[in-house]
């Protein structure tokens, strides 16, 4: 089987188990809800329901739809539907399979680095299915044995220097779009009440098309 | 079922919400997740033994994910000892599982909460209000999963549009999203203080000299790269607090 066809074959297989089981699981995710409605005889008015649900889309509304689209050319097709399921998408998804595809040297886009950055998340969502399982079993008992600053450290700070190591070493590599890919949200995010989805959007679509740029113009290459 | 009659509304709540019929239900969706990758996994050995990739190639690749979580994965650890007190055991558990981040899923607990009108976690808190945090959660999540359950097939055919089939842009563009989103990321990180920009900083400096020194020697250590330069922005950002807060 030749490596286009082959490729072919496993986008098909992809959506076939993607797509229904994160529809599935949007379905699922409500069991809880509505057995806790009909046992114990609880059931909202529909219109408070309606109106909490106007609420929350008013916050995160945007983001069900722009986070897809804006992280999709990092995750990839079969990436997309299983960080979109598992969730933690910036600090564990993405650094994860993005160091895979590089200890692997494996080119985006070929099958080699769908295969590659598949498994690396699969890999992530069982450490993070372990880590919150065993937050539920022997959680509280870790926690007070902790020294302060190590659970402060973990709670505050584990993320950001995850995004910064992952934002390095990209940057490394594209020194020119890196400039850009950082100052267009810090100056956007002092703009006081733009919703974080348009800094989303714009950054990532900003710094896409000055890589365009400097791509044709033959500033970068790849 | 649990008898709740004399109970006050804080009690009632505490004890519905930690029901053990809630484990199982929670379950359900936490284990369809473990499904999903499992059928992945089958999916990815299969097609590179097909297309004869070197074997070593996805096991590694499976290695490097499952190890390279364990630190973003002990910050979730911690986040849900949190997150169980103020939903309850199930839900925290199912919460942190899925889509949404524990400041997610609190903000829609406590949007239910607003929308009956009373304060997450008080008197006036009552089962109906426990029930329109619990709808707000699974709405939310519902608007991720369902736009990727349609419509990731599209957002494939428009990458194949704009990279056009030049591979070599294929790979600027996917480098270049990358730096976008996670320069959003920093840009968030930066703005909360100088803590957290030390450890951004000392983050990203670290990575950039393991991965070009040692790792250079020694391609083994590339695996705990993101761990190390985890550690080493902590101990920064820590040490920042502890000499001038």
């Amino acid at each position: 089987m030749n490596e286009n066809e082959a490729l072919k074959q496993w986008k098909k297989t992809s959506i076939m188990i993607g797509s229904p089981t994160n529809i599935l699981a949007a379905a699922t995710a409500f069991l809880p809800v509505l057995w806790l409605c009909t046992q114990y005889n609880c059931w909202p008015p529909v219109s408070t329901v309606l109106t909490a649900w106007a609420m929350i889309a008013a916050s995160f509304g945007a983001l069900w739809f722009c986070e897809p689209i804006s992280y999709y050319a990092s995750l990839g097709l079969t990436g997309t539907y299983l960080s979109f399921f598992a969730g933690n998408i910036g600090n564990m998804r993405v650094p994860c399979a993005s160091l895979a595809l590089d200890v692997t040297k494996s080119v985006p886009g070929t099958l080699q680095a769908e295969i590659v950055s598949t498994l690396a998340i699969c890999g992530s969502v069982f450490t993070n299915l372990i880590g919150t399982t065993s937050a539920v079993i022997v959680g509280s008992a870790v926690l007070s044995v902790l020294p302060q600053f190590i659970v402060d450290g973990l709670t505050v700070y584990a993320s950001s220097a995850i995004f910064g190591a992952t934002f390095g070493n990209f940057a490394v590599k594209y020194p020119q779009i890196a400039v850009f890919g950082l100052a267009i949200p810090v100056i956007l995010k002092m703009v006081p009440g733009l919703p974080a989805a348009v800094v989303i959007v714009i950054t990532v679509f900003g710094t896409l098309l000055i890589a365009r740029m400097f791509y044709t113009k033959g500033i970068i290459k790849a | 079922m649990e008898n709740l009659a004399g109970m006050s509304n804080i009690e009632q709540v505490q004890t519905v919400s930690n029901a053990p019929i809630f484990w199982v239900l929670c379950g359900i969706t936490v284990a369809l997740s473990a499904v999903q990758a499992i059928l992945y996994m089958r999916q990815s050995f299969a097609t590179a033994k097909k297309v004869n990739l070197d074997p070593k190639i996805p096991r590694e690749a499976f290695r490097i994910g499952f190890i390279s979580a364990i630190g973003p994965a002990l910050g979730v650890f911690i986040v849900m000892v949190g997150l169980m007190a103020s939903i309850g055991g199930p839900m925290a558990w199912l919460r942190l599982s899925i889509i949404g981040a524990a400041a997610t899923e609190l903000t829609a607990a406590n949007v239910g909460a607003e929308a009956c009108g009373v304060t997450l976690g008080s008197e006036q808190y009552t089962l109906v209000c426990l029930a329109v945090s619990w709808f707000t959660m699974a709405l939310n999540g519902m608007g991720w999963l369902l736009f990727t359950g349609v419509a990731t097939p599209s957002l494939e055919k428009l990458r194949d549009k704009v990279s056009g089939g030049d591979m070599k842009w294929l790979g600027v563009l996917s480098a270049a999203c990358s730096l976008g989103i996670f320069g959003y990321l920093n840009a968030g990180e930066i703005h909360k203080g100088i803590g957290n920009t030390i450890a951004v900083l000392a983050g990203a400096v670290s990575m950039v000299a393991v991965v070009n020194t040692v790792c250079k020697k020694h391609p083994k250590l590339l695996e705990y790269s993101l761990g190390i330069a985890m550690i080493v922005g902590m101990i920064f950002a820590i040490g920042y607090d502890q000499l001038f807060k």
